[in-house]
């Protein structure tokens, strides 16, 4: 329930929105004709029922299987007075529907040796099963149920108040989440994105039925949500399940929802909480970044593996390919450090999180920002490939088991109304040059206000106006 | 709330105009003067929720339903190198080698060998220059490599696109049994580990810190109780001598399995041959005067305690300060009979921690979540762990709370503790065995799981047994098994770890008497003297 950002997509600084089995590579076409490729793996099968529901599998054949839903619907679709609700549904979703208990609920799963699991992030929310292969229908139909008929009863509402707090506590002991939060609250101000998933305290302590029916009328409809299944799945037998258990549902009104797009507006502009008791110093530095559909993610997340992710303890530092590992290591600038690309459906982030002492916060962030003038205007082409060759590993390599697998069909399928086939994200990645990064860093970084957040002992971060005149260079 | 929006967006504007005025051109924030213009991207290509024209036709390897095979093959080489491997649908292999070191072979030796050995992994070798020449040569398939020690093992792992398999053994092979070992990247090593300890140190995090530490009470001096963290002491001691001698002795191919996922077996070996027998360890092969300890695990229980400040959470999170308490009992070796049986009832003790991500099936019906989490509110985790290993076992539970319940700490787990000698319900058995099912099937759905369990059962047993084979043994374990393996488990010396505010830790009489005044009374004794 609890792992509400994770899979948001903020820290899934390599993996980016997407990632994808390998293919053979050297199938290119010599004749200037359609030419065909090998892809090593099991098509994405899809299909959309009456009601608008999509479904889309990859069976791969596996003895246990990975279903979940996907719904286009999360802290976006809030407004102030209930930002906090897509969370609390959440939450809710475990504890008991018309038809089971809570407690049957939570046997049912256990007996079943399966995993339950839900989780909500700025734009998306996620109920997902890990079962074993034959035990999919019963899944679904639970998945089903917590969705349609959750009880929502006002004795459970009152006691997962206390569970949400709790949870909260759980959060804010994690500084990279706290970071990020701050970042979205400055750099998306005065608008949907810059509230966090799990709301104020006072919202936790007020929600009320009311707001959790009205959210479910409005969001869960069958036109927001994508059936998504991975491993030994089979796609006619889910679709049939899916119409026996989603068909009678009412399609919904996609058009619902006046707070999604034209309201967000990014602001170049920072917060810094500072806290000499703490040992360390937390920082974000972003730029806006793209929506999910653009093209430019590609180059934009070559340019984020080039300066890559990096922990001093993990070794490795004095010959790894990242330059500014290189600068880290040698002068001891950093304790670590992961560079990001966030994307939501009109807008992204696009940056750097930083973990550093408060005395060397200056160089470290001068090194950062001739790191990402460099990748601006001089780049070279080698290092270009290099770090293509380690995108794709990144993204290819993680997407192994049914849940990784299932989490790309549900979220590609959301965010892009399609899962990209394999050939063509590696052939996307191989055509990028240098050239095209280094436009592409123009335009979204060079001379552009960046968005600052800073928790801990932060005297030492340089003021904003001059980190803002570090993002560009008087000499080209 | 939207005259909030409104007064925000007015400050924005009135912000603007200001910063206008003096930089022209630039803008604070998108989106005001309506909405943004169109991105247009810099290249030609469409976004990415279209498919771009002249894509190339896609052939897909169809699944087709239940021809799933699972053999594993293992061939050994003349020199006594054993090669295993299965083949699996998809793009990638993974390829590793598995060698029998680790801490415990370092009575010898100054403790931490091992670790630096895991820090120095995939670094320069007489082919590759430095670690940069080695990731080089693997980006071009897409690959990664990583170097994981334990007490008892260490593996060395490559995945990359299965073509470029002959290049991944090639540098398994340098890595393994070439490495340069240059002093300046020993020096590097002991600064990294010198960061890890100080990470260490400064996380609330214990968990790897207690495991050395119940290890050492459980196994006192000896084998599997020398610690596998580098003493801050030893770091500035080992050099390359001592790596040189320690690799020679147990970096020698008997103790080595080179196992390999998602390739095919012939090919493996071919591979194989040419970079482990054929070009030979820069240490030579002369094993005349070389003498590995392979003394057995004595297990001798006792206590380990460390009173010391536990760092507390970082952040606006008003979460207390913990004390940590681990008991453990001697278990069993994963070829003991009663291994299954252990591995069930460590399901069925389950545990985790007070609050804890996840929807059901985290094992909330375990009794640790029933009988300690779910009843003391005060209790912030209880895990219960089955460690295995070639000779000994090592079955123990983790608790934390706050100091001022560390004795209660102890009270609630040698109840629980003893009470696993006592009646198992059928339906928590038959939980507990479906949950530990499912969960050897769902692990082995990752290809690196699949290279590690391959690897480790290889290395242990010089076979494979397929997962089927576990499914069927975890089916036929009964609640007499479940009753047998606890009270064998009971019949040993507690071992006791405990770090943090620890002032009100009953000493180790007092757990033993608790351990065992609560057994239940007429089954287990009379088992016990029967058995």
């Amino acid at each position: 329930m609890a792992s509400r950002l994770i899979a948001g997509g903020a820290l899934k600084y390599l993996a980016g929105p997407m990632g994808i089995n390998k293919i053979p590579k050297r199938f290119r076409a010599t004749s200037a004709h359609l030419s065909e490729v090998l892809v090593n793996c099991p098509p994405t099968k899809t299909t959309t029922l009456n009601n608008g529901m999509r479904i889309a599998t990859e069976d791969t054949g596996d003895l246990t299987a990975t279903i979940g839903l996907w719904i286009d619907a999360g802290s976006r679709c809030e407004n102030e007075s209930n930002n906090g609700v897509a969370h609390f549904l959440e939450h809710m979703a475990f504890k008991g529907t018309s038809k089971r208990s809570q407690v049957d609920l939570e046997l049912e799963v256990e007996n079943m040796g399966a995993h339950l699991n839900a989780y909500t992030s700025r734009e998306q929310t996620v109920f997902y099963a890990k079962c074993l292969k034959q035990d999919v229908p019963k899944a679904l139909e639970i998945l089903s149920d917590i969705l349609q008929n959750s009880k929502l009863g006002e004795n459970e509402i009152e006691r997962e108040r206390g569970v949400i707090l709790r949870e909260m506590q759980e959060v804010e002991t994690n500084l990279q989440e706290v970071v990020f939060d701050h970042l979205h609250a400055t750099a998306f101000q005065g608008t949907p994105l810059g509230r966090t998933i799990l709301g104020p305290t006072q919202n936790i302590k007020s929600i009320s039925r009311n707001d959790l029916v009205e959210y479910i009328k409005t969001y869960y409809k069958p036109s927001r949500m994508v059936l998504a299944g991975a491993g030994g799945v089979d796609h006619n037998e889910l679709v049939k399940l899916a119409e026996q258990h989603f068909g009678k549902a009412e399609r919904g009104e996609i058009t619902a929802d006046p707070s999604l797009l034209g309201s967000i507006r990014y602001t170049g502009s920072e917060i810094r909480v500072r806290d000499d008791a703490m040992p360390l110093a937390h920082v974000a530095i972003a730029v806006e970044g793209a929506g999910w559909e653009s093209a430019d993610n590609i180059p934009l997340m070559i340019a984020n593996t080039l300066i890559g992710a990096w922990d001093r303890s993990q070794g490795g530092g004095l010959n790894n390919s990242s330059k500014l590992a290189l600068a880290c290591t040698q002068d001891n600038l950093a304790h670590s450090f992961q560079s990001f690309n966030t994307c939501y459906k009109d807008t992204g982030l696009w940056g750097i999180y930083l973990v550093a002492q408060t005395l060397s916060l200056d160089d470290l962030v001068w090194n950062v920002q001739q790191e990402w003038m460099r990748l601006c205007t001089s780049v070279s082409q080698a290092e270009i490939d290099r770090a293509k060759n380690v995108l794709k590993s990144n993204m290819f390599l993680q997407l192994d088991g049914t849940t990784a697998i299932c989490e790309d069909i549900g979220r590609q399928m959301l965010c892009y109304g399609r899962r990209i086939p394999l050939h063509e994200l590696e052939s996307r990645i191989n055509s990028i040059t240098a050239q095209n990064v280094q436009d592409v860093m123009m335009q979204y970084v060079y001379d552009k206000c960046p968005a600052v957040a800073a928790v801990g002992p932060v005297e030492g971060l340089p003021d904003y106006t001059r980190i803002r005149a570090n993002m560009y260079w008087l000499r080209v | 709330m939207i005259g909030n929006v409104r007064t925000w967006s007015k400050l924005g504007r009135r912000q603007i105009i200001r910063c206008k005025s003096l930089l022209e051109s630039r803008d604070f924030s998108t989106g005001l003067n309506g909405p943004a213009p169109p991105l247009k991207s810099s290249f030609n290509q469409p976004p990415l929720s279209k498919p771009p024209a002249n894509l190339e036709k896609a052939i897909y390897a169809e699944h087709k339903s239940g021809d799933r095979q699972e053999t594993t093959q293992i061939t050994t080489l003349p020199n006594g190198l054993r090669v295993a491997s299965e083949n699996k649908f998809g793009q990638f292999c993974t390829i590793g080698v598995i060698i029998e070191t680790g801490s415990r072979y370092e009575v010898a030796y100054p403790s931490g060998v091992s670790h630096f050995l895991e820090k120095l992994a995939f670094s320069g070798t007489a082919e590759y220059k430095d670690k940069d020449k080695i990731l080089l040569a693997l980006e071009k398939d897409g690959g990664i490599c990583d170097c994981l020690g334990s007490r008892d093992t260490c593996i060395y792992a490559s995945s990359a696109d299965r073509r470029g398999y002959d290049t991944v053994v090639k540098i398994l092979g340098e890595a393994v049994l070439r490495p340069r070992l240059e002093t300046d990247e020993i020096a590097a090593a002991a600064q990294y580990i010198k960061f890890e300890l100080e990470n260490l140190m400064t996380r609330p995090e214990q968990e790897s810190i207690l495991m050395d530490m119940i290890h050492a009470a459980a196994y006192k001096d000896n084998t599997l109780g020398l610690p596998r963290i580098c003493p801050p002491q030893n770091v500035d001691k080992i050099d390359r001598d001592v790596l040189i001698s320690f690799l020679k002795t147990h970096y020698c191919p008997s103790r080595m399995v080179v196992a390999g996922v998602g390739i095919e077996h012939e090919r493996l070996v071919e591979s194989v041959q040419k970079y482990f027998v054929d070009s030979p360890p820069m240490w030579g092969t002369d094993r005349s005067k070389v003498r590995v300890d392979n003394s057995l695990a004595q297990y001798t229980g006792g206590i380990v305690k460390e009173e010391c400040h536990i760092p507390l959470h970082l952040g606006p999170s008003n979460l207390p300060e913990l004390a940590h308490v681990v008991i453990g009992l001697e278990g069993c070796s994963h070829s003991d009979p009663d291994f299954i049986a252990m591995c069930v009832l460590g399901v069925m003790m389950g545990g985790g921690g007070s609050f804890s991500a996840g929807g059901p099936g985290k094992g909330m019906y375990s009794r640790l979540y029933t009988n300690v989490l779910n009843r003391y509110h005060w209790m912030f985790s209880a895990t219960a762990y089955n460690q295995t290993y070639s000779d000994t076992g090592l079955f123990y539970i983790h608790a934390s709370a706050p100091p001022s319940h560390v004795k209660n700490i102890v009270d609630v787990l040698t109840n629980e503790m003893s009470a696993m000698a006592g009646d198992v319900d059928d339906e928590e058995l038959r939980r507990a065995k479906t949950q530990l099912q499912s969960m050897i099937l769902m692990n082995l759905e990752a290809r690196p799981v699949l290279f590690e369990d391959i690897a480790r059962q290889v290395i242990a047993t010089g076979q494979r047994k397929l997962p089927s084979g576990f499914i069927k043994d975890i089916e036929n374990i009964s609640a007499g098994d479940i009753k047998r393996a606890s009270v064998r488990l009971l019949r040993s010396q507690p071992s006791v770890a405990a770090r943090g505010d620890i002032r009100h830790l009953p000493n180790l009489h007092e757990i033993q008497a608790g351990l065992s005044d609560k057994q239940p009374v007429s089954r287990s004794r009379k088992l016990s003297l029967f058995s």
